[in-house]
């Protein structure tokens, strides 16, 4: 059976919260609606292929990505992570909502290895799941693409 | 006793490691992989009691891994520490021959009931 509908949001934002709370020892709250624009943004992408395909794609803030990287580390909230420990954070943290994703999608899938990258576009806020870390938002979108 | 940790994320072999002292287990000696081929070298090289492995990873899967020590007639501990904790992978894990698989993301209570009976 081929399944055509990909994850839904309420899922993405189950599987958001479980990481706030047991990587990032933190409650996902909503983005308040002070915070601004992302800035010197952080794109995660990962790939699931199989009964659906498409992509997961994570955007966040440089900074808000150090210190989470800085908390599942251990290392202290204001120590200035170096680069390779901020992309492999934020790479995990997709990797798990990609892994939950995928366990809940009907028929078979394959789950990808996670990249990670600048942004070079930023998605629409309202086509997104979006938990606050710290106050600043943090973006993930769900993209089905062809097979 | 000796326990080798596989995973391609520094950052997430750093979270096994504090989760296995947070769970009671801090006094065991760690050994780090960073992918299947390097903990396939390391087994032989380390003899760890343990392995406590990602599935996902580049070179050499964890499945993979567990797969290729068991064709060496490997018999000790193997479990998964994964971000995908299917039925079907889970089922395809225990078929292997892994004596549990805990999943990502994971809590100090979820290493203790797997690893009690095996790290005692």
């Amino acid at each position: 059976m081929t399944i055509t509908t990909g994850p839904d949001t309420d899922l993405v934002q189950a599987a958001l919260e479980q990481v706030w709370e047991s990587m990032l020892y933190a409650v996902a709250e909503p983005v308040p609606s002070t915070a601004g624009a992302l800035a010197n943004g952080l794109e995660a992408t990962i790939t699931v292929s199989g009964a659906w395909n498409g992509e997961l794609r994570l955007f966040c803030d440089a900074g808000a990505a150090s210190q989470m990287a800085a908390t599942m580390l251990g290392a202290p909230a204001d120590e200035e992570m170096p680069e390779l420990d901020v992309h492999d954070a934020v790479g995990e943290i997709l990797n798990v909502v990609g892994g939950s994703v995928k366990g809940a999608l009907e028929g078979e899938s394959r789950l990808g290895l996670p990249q990670v990258r600048p942004a070079t576009s930023l998605p629409d806020p309202a086509d997104c799941v979006a938990v606050s870390w710290r106050g600043a938002p943090v973006y993930v979108q769900i993209v089905s693409l062809p097979a | 006793m000796k326990i080798l940790v596989a995973d391609d994320s520094r950052v997430m072999r750093q979270i096994v490691v504090r989760t296995l002292r947070q769970a009671g287990f801090g006094h065991h000696d760690v050994v780090e992989a960073e992918d299947g081929a390097d903990a396939l070298a390391k087994v032989a090289a380390e003899n760890p009691d343990l392995i406590l492995s990602d599935w996902n990873m580049p070179n050499m899967t964890g499945i993979e891994l567990l797969r290729a020590l068991k064709a060496q007639g490997d018999t000790r501990p193997f479990g998964f520490v994964t971000s995908e904790g299917s039925d079907d992978m889970r089922s395809t894990a225990e078929q292997a021959g892994a004596l549990f698989l805990i999943a990502k993301p994971f809590t100090p209570d979820s290493f203790q009931d797997a690893l009690s009976g095996v790290l005692g």
